[in-house]
């Protein structure tokens, strides 16, 4: 049997990660550590959103 | 076959209701379409040209009007800039982190570029792949690949890192090294062209190591059908002792469908692929099970290099089961018969060169080579297949060509002049082989 997952609840989640690297952006986005770091955070995120936030497109009419 | 959880990278999407998927997938095919709409001078031209624009995209019938594309454009394009990609490309050439290119074994090579996210992304399809495949963090995953231009095991690579595998690169190491390197670290598994699978294994008991022996218990294969063809993924599970896996890809698509545990089939990856087939006379879309056509395919999340409606050429057809693995991910039948431009006729018959191979890896007296070629002479078509009797069945050689000329008669209605040659004396290749040559002018 496959769990219910609570897809909505790890979406919020997903998009704070979001939120944050935006943040992080506007306070050290011209350090080029932080900059190209966070290419690399957004692109998991990204990942992230392909595998759970994207099954809502599914679930809507 | 029990089924919960950890059967799947993602059981969410991989166990999703098929109108569920269905919807996913024209909520997927617009979001792609808007973006090279608005970032690929190349598709908006396309578009604009066959007067669509993205609210035209509603429906799952509104997908069939999008036009398609073809490697030659594919190849054209590259002639405008930025260099070296073209104006298909749909982002800055600053934001460009992986440069690959397809094999040219049909043409001038295509250049692919792939952003860090699109890399990602790779991985992550390759993460379904090896998933399926058995593969889990306890594995130590060899790969014996010339790491290149190519995209080969390179995804790989990246997938099974994402899953926790210890990846073992084999890079420019020889056959016989990399046999070695295998057994010293007990590898579990790795991944390679069939028709190298075969060839390790052959280097391995040359130099006196029973391939069976080393603990291998997963193979993937990639860039050739093999594993798909019953009789050659028996000699291959046969001779490493281990479960062989198939799975389908290409530089200019990504990974986009592979088999699982119930080793029937291929499941296409619905949710990160929108895969259709054509019927080559007509151009109508095929839903039915067992019908062959042409694949039009198109990555929903590949952003660099969108891939949509993409001809590939490549010959599929839907099964007419369900898996027990319970992936409600399409099926295609024994994976990719054939090429559209490989399937060609022969003295008036329509001769898929997959069909020879699964004749001649069914006879245990011959080696794993063999070579396959067509000329002309004059108005009359001519097929020759060049093979290798395994030198303890030599005394036999009458007896097995007979069988084998009945044998490729019954499954590909034709007759062929059979040439022996000395064992081990025909081609081996490390990646891609090339036994079918077709010589006659066209």
């Amino acid at each position: 049997m496959i769990k219910d997952y609570r897809i909505d609840e790890i979406d919020i989640k997903i998009q704070e990660i979001k939120e944050a690297a935006t943040e992080i952006e506007r306070l050290g986005g011209d350090i080029e550590a932080v900059k190209k770091n966070l290419v690399r955070l957004r692109a998991s995120t990204k990942m992230l959103e392909l595998n759970i936030s994207d099954v809502e497109l599914g679930n809507a009419p | 076959m029990a089924k919960d959880e950890n059967t799947y990278w993602n059981p969410i999407l991989e166990t999703m209701p098929p109108e569920k998927l269905r919807r996913l997938q024209v909520k997927k095919f617009k979001r792609i379409f808007e973006w090279a709409y608005n970032n690929s001078p190349f598709y908006k031209k396309l578009y604009k040209d066959a007067g669509m624009e993205p609210g035209d995209i509603k429906t799952y019938d509104d997908i069939k009007k999008v036009p398609t594309t073809d490697k030659g454009m594919l190849r054209d394009v590259q002639n405008r800039p930025p260099f070296p990609y073209g104006d298909m490309l749909a982002v800055p050439l600053q934001q460009v982190t992986e440069f690959r290119q397809t094999s040219g074994t049909t043409g001038t090579p295509v250049y692919q570029a792939d952003t860090w996210q699109d890399w990602e992304w790779w991985a992550e399809c390759w993460a379904y792949i090896l998933y399926a495949h058995g593969y889990r963090d306890t594995d130590r995953m060899f790969i014996p690949f010339g790491y290149n231009i190519f995209v080969a095991f390179w995804a790989a690579h990246y997938g099974a890192e994402k899953l926790g595998c210890e990846v073992v690169p084999g890079g420019v190491l020889d056959t016989e090294a990399r046999v070695m390197k295998m057994q010293e670290l007990k590898c579990t598994a790795f991944g390679a062209t069939p028709t190298y699978v075969l060839g390790m294994a052959d280097t391995a008991r040359k130099i006196g190591i029973d391939p069976r022996s080393i603990g291998i218990q997963r193979i993937t294969c990639a860039g050739e059908p093999g594993a798909s063809i019953p009789t050659t993924k028996k000699r291959m599970e046969e001779a490493w002792g281990a479960k062989v896996y198939d799975h389908v890809g290409a530089t200019e698509i990504g990974a986009w469908s592979y088999s699982c545990i119930a080793q029937k089939g291929l499941h296409v990856n619905d949710a990160f692929f929108l895969v259709e087939i054509e019927d080559v006379e007509t151009g109508e879309i095929i839903e039915e099970p067992m019908r062959n056509g042409k694949m039009i395919i198109t990555a929903f999340d590949r952003m660099a290099k969108p891939c949509i409606r993409f001809d590939s050429k490549d010959v599929i057809r839907w099964a007419d089961y369900e898996c027990e693995c319970g992936r409600t991910f399409r099926i295609i039948d024994g994976g990719v018969v054939g090429r559209a431009d490989d399937i060609t006729k022969v003295k008036g018959v329509l001769l898929a060169p997959t069909a020879i191979e699964e004749v001649v890896r069914s006879f245990s007296e011959l080696s794993d080579e063999y070579e396959v070629i067509v000329t002309k002479k004059g108005d009359i078509d001519d097929i020759m297949l060049k093979i290798e009797i395994k030198p303890d069945y030599k005394k036999q050689e009458t007896e097995i060509l007979n069988r084998l000329k009945d044998q490729l008669r019954v499954k590909t209605n034709l007759g062929y002049k059979i040439e022996v040659h000395p064992y081990e004396s025909l081609p081996r290749y490390a990646l891609k082989a090339k036994r079918f040559k077709d010589t006659r002018p066209h």
